[in-house]
């Protein structure tokens, strides 16, 4: 087991010192790479707090999607690793196997919009907030 | 890249014989922040003799060390901005090219400097343009129809690919080919994609599309237009292409509720169009190209962070430029919605 401080505790220490006292004494053209340096220690850190569990859950709902058997905790019966669900999923989806007419239409665009709420999470929660959908 | 000095001494031998001039001294040359694709260098020199004797400001543009695929090389560059000036577009002069590598390791030309600013998170917020908006909307879609009345055939443009069989579906190809050269799959781009191929519009008159047509690519001096920059990505399209590109969600900078690139009104825009070109602007096209516009961008921004990732390039701006991608996705699965 790992001691405090965590890496996610580190990551958001750092992140508040760069902000609160380095990026005031840095000339203004340097600011947006403080800036952008802030939010990259940011998209780490909220990855690391959200842990393996989306992908997890990510994997589950990709098998239930295309077909393929899943254990309880979303561990993949066979061997079918999340990136290759998910090619097998765009290739489908480029051959027209969720258009419209089909009967997985709906559930695939809720699955892709399930994955794309869960990057934002990490990537980008402000766009969420403004979508209404944080 | 840093010049030394020998490349400096270089560039000036090349500027004076360029010039027809006696001699040229480089009083100024820095580079230009952004330019994720080439790099800028703005230029200040003093210029004895010939035709342009006297103190010259300019912007050295060359290529950048890794480019994206379907950017045009500077001096397809350069010939669209000759061409765009004479056809009246606002456009930065272009003076010189440089074909020879061994001035500065890769190709340039030297453009006019023109004055102001193209930032377009700093223009969405500023006040005094706040107020201008709408004169500056007319402007630029004046400046669009310009730069449409170049249709195919063009003398001096015969590097440009007719799209075929139609702009949409060459766009929708050329996009799933580059997401095929990706190292990870990208099912909701493969949804926007399957969505743009099934409601694809037919083929239209073709004009010369500038690609790149939104607000931070064009430069304002005192709510003044002063160049449209920034013309790699040109090629032949349907005139929505360049209109739902300025138009669509994801270049307004945060302005979200002034349609028209976060700094005005969208009928203002459309409406400006129509005088000035005399061809009409159908609204359910434009948004099947704002579309479109999230689709191209997102797998531009993929690019960039390959980039990064692959080791190429390595660069914070272009590794965050890849967690853009999920909120173009966000907008992509809300405009492609069930059942459509």
């Amino acid at each position: 087991m790992r001691d405090h401080p965590t890496g996610e505790e580190l990551l958001i220490i750092a992140r508040t010192v760069l902000r609160e006292e380095l990026m005031p004494l840095l000339p203004d053209e340097r600011r947006y790479d403080a800036l952008m340096v802030a939010n990259a220690m940011a998209i780490a850190a909220r990855q690391i707090a959200f842990g393996d569990a989306p992908e997890r859950r990510e994997r589950q709902s990709l098998a239930g999607l295309l077909g393929e058997p899943v254990d309880g905790d979303g561990a993949m019966a066979g061997s079918a690793a999340v990136g290759d669900l998910t090619r097998r999923l765009s290739a489908e989806i480029r051959g027209g196997a969720f258009d419209p007419s089909t009967p997985r239409h709906g559930a695939a665009h809720s699955f892709l919009l399930d994955v794309t709420v869960q990057k934002l999470r990490e990537s980008a929660p402000k766009t969420l907030e403004a979508a209404g959908m944080a | 890249m840093e010049l030394d000095r020998a490349a400096r001494e270089r560039l000036q031998g090349f500027i004076a014989r360029a010039a027809g001039a006696e001699g040229c001294a480089i009083t100024e040359l820095r580079r230009l922040r952004g330019g994720a694709i080439q790099e800028n260098w703005c230029l200040d020199a003093d210029i004895a003799g010939g035709a342009f004797a006297g103190r010259l400001e300019a912007v050295v543009r060359t290529d950048a060390p890794s480019k994206i695929d379907e950017s045009l090389n500077r001096a397809e560059e350069f010939a669209l901005l000759k061409t765009a000036l004479a056809a009246g577009v606002t456009v930065p002069e272009p003076l010189w090219l440089c074909r020879d590598p061994s001035v500065l390791g890769k190709e340039f030309f030297v453009m006019r400097r023109v004055a102001g600013a193209a930032a377009g998170h700093r223009m969405v917020k500023d006040e005094r343009l706040r107020d201008s908006g709408e004169a500056l909307v007319e402007r630029l879609a004046e400046e669009l129809a310009r730069i449409h009345t170049i249709t195919p055939p063009a003398d001096g443009l015969g590097f440009l690919a007719m799209p075929e069989p139609s702009p949409a579906l060459h766009s929708v190809n050329r996009l799933r080919h580059h997401l095929d050269r990706l190292a990870t799959p990208h099912p909701v781009l493969e949804w926007g994609l399957r969505w743009l191929e099934r409601n694809a519009p037919t083929r239209g008159e073709l004009v010369l599309r500038h690609g790149d047509f939104r607000t931070g690519n064009y430069m304002v001096d005192e709510n003044r237009l002063t160049g449209i920059l920034d013309w790699e990505f040109a090629g032949w399209s349907d005139l929505h292409d360049d209109i739902g590109w300025f138009c669509a969600k994801c270049w307004r900078f945060g302005a979200d509720d002034r349609e028209a690139g976060g700094i005005g009104v969208r009928e203002t825009f459309y409406r400006a169009y129509e005088r000035a070109s005399e061809r009409s602007v159908d609204p359910g096209t434009v948004s099947y190209w704002e579309v479109m516009a999230h689709l191209r961008w997102a797998v531009i921004a993929l690019q960039q962070a390959q980039r990064h990732v692959s080791g190429d390039e390595p660069a914070l701006e272009m590794a965050l430029t890849g967690h853009v991608v999920p909120g173009l996705e966000l907008e992509i699965l809300q405009l492609t919605g069930k059942g459509t």
